[in-house]
């Protein structure tokens, strides 16, 4: 009898490691962007010193965390899940010099539906983004030459790459 | 919070060990003779979960009651069965959720316990089909998002009510009941329990099942306990084969 009752405050006072949310859990996915040759589509070409920043509602610049300039063909933004549009200036060569920036800015606007999954007890909710509309805005010195967004979309996951521009 | 549960567990400690000794004090007294033929008193008991009660009022997060009872069939074998409501609320790092509904309980106990003379305690084991009809709402929640740094994070209290869930399981139980005062006893017991039907909501799961209690990440197990009181309303007298 007295095993009997061990066992049962052994069961009563199990753990609940199911209400801590795991680092392996998919968290809501950035968007993925990957660079291709305009003279060879099959092909992607490095964006030399490519750097990225936000720019949010009120046309303030928005630093993204872990953005450097870098050569380099993928770029990883987060959208914004309070809004369903995020904005971003990319720069090819980019240079701070000074406090003085140099390069050449380009600005990609996305708009997307939002949905939210359900991810599991310890976690909660994710967003999976359902890009409606890219654009490249007009100015007079474009680095980009085209697009394409209809490539994984809705965005689920961070494998997969979610937009082409090709330059 | 933490304090709560502690205190939950430690209650339910006393109250075992109080009970014990009375189940010891039996074992201890009755050292009577064996030439009379034994009677066993049959009847209905009904009873409360006190833990229930406590944590209603101990626990902001859990409101319950349950009305539990059993028959007396034969020597060995009552039916037993509860009714019930709970309402639950659960909090993690990035959502609160409030689960609210009533459950029903039904099955078998069979006593394992040989009694002295003149006496009527169990220890038992026990069957149960159990049902659960009940409402689950999503209070609030933060969107997870390890990225969230950029933009901030996106968080809402808008409520998401999901209602009409049903579910069904399998309880396995074991416990006691000691007779503490003529016909008023007091019980524990714990369970072991088998989901084996559940609707579940759209976007979302069940996280606590009136009646079943929480549910776990792992599969279709849970566990549960009870500390009773009840109380056996007399009917008829039967001597044992």
């Amino acid at each position: 009898m007295k095993k009997c009752f061990l066992l049962l405050i052994l069961i009563i006072c199990s753990c609940e490691k199911d209400d801590v949310c795991s680092e392996n859990a998919p968290t809501t996915p950035r968007l993925v962007i990957e660079f291709y040759d305009i003279t060879a589509p099959e092909k992607t070409k490095i964006v030399p010193g490519l750097k990225a920043f936000g720019i949010d509602e009120t046309n303030e610049i928005v630093e993204i965390i872990n953005e450097t300039v870098l050569n380099r063909t993928i770029l990883t933004l987060p959208l914004n899940v309070n809004n369903t549009q995020s904005k971003f200036k990319l720069y090819e060569r980019y240079k701070l010099e000074d406090g003085v920036e140099s390069g050449n800015p380009d600005i990609i606007t996305i708009t997307y539906d939002i949905e939210k999954v359900y991810v599991s007890r310890a976690c909660g909710y994710s967003i999976n983004f359902d890009i409606n509309t890219f654009k490249i805005s007009e100015d007079s010195e474009l680095w980009m030459d085209n697009y394409d967004f209809t490539l994984n979309n809705p965005i689920t996951n961070e494998n997969d790459v979610h937009i082409k521009i090709f330059h | 919070m933490k304090m709560m549960s502690i205190s939950k567990y430690f209650i339910s400690l006393i109250l075992i060990l109080v009970s014990g000794i009375y189940l010891q004090a039996q074992e201890e007294n009755t050292q009577e003779t064996d030439s009379i033929v034994v009677i066993h008193q049959y009847g209905l008991r009904l009873g409360t979960d006190l833990s229930k009660l406590a944590r209603t009022f101990l626990e902001t997060d859990y409101s319950g009651f349950e009305i539990n009872g059993d028959y007396r069939l034969t020597e060995l074998i009552f039916i037993a069965g509860a009714l019930g409501s709970e309402e639950r609320t659960i909090e993690t790092d990035y959502l609160n959720s409030t689960a609210t509904g009533s459950y029903f309980k039904g099955g078998f106990d069979i006593n394992l316990y040989d009694n002295w003379a003149g006496m009527e305690n169990l220890i038992y084991s026990g069957v149960r089909f159990g049902f659960s009809n009940f409402n689950q709402t999503l209070n609030s929640y933060t969107i997870y998002d390890v990225n969230s740094l950029t933009w901030g994070p996106k968080s809402s209290t808008e409520s998401e009510k999901f209602s009409g869930l049903t579910a069904g399981w399998i309880e396995v139980l074991l416990g006691f009941k000691a007779e503490v005062l003529n016909n008023l006893f007091l019980g524990f017991n714990v369970q072991i329990k088998r989901r084996i039907f559940e609707t579940e909501p759209e976007n979302f799961e069940n996280l606590y099942i009136p009646g079943f209690g929480r549910t776990f990440d792992s599969g279709v197990f849970g566990v549960g306990f009870g500390y009773n009181i009840s109380y056996l309303i007399p009917l008829y007298k039967k001597a044992k084969k």
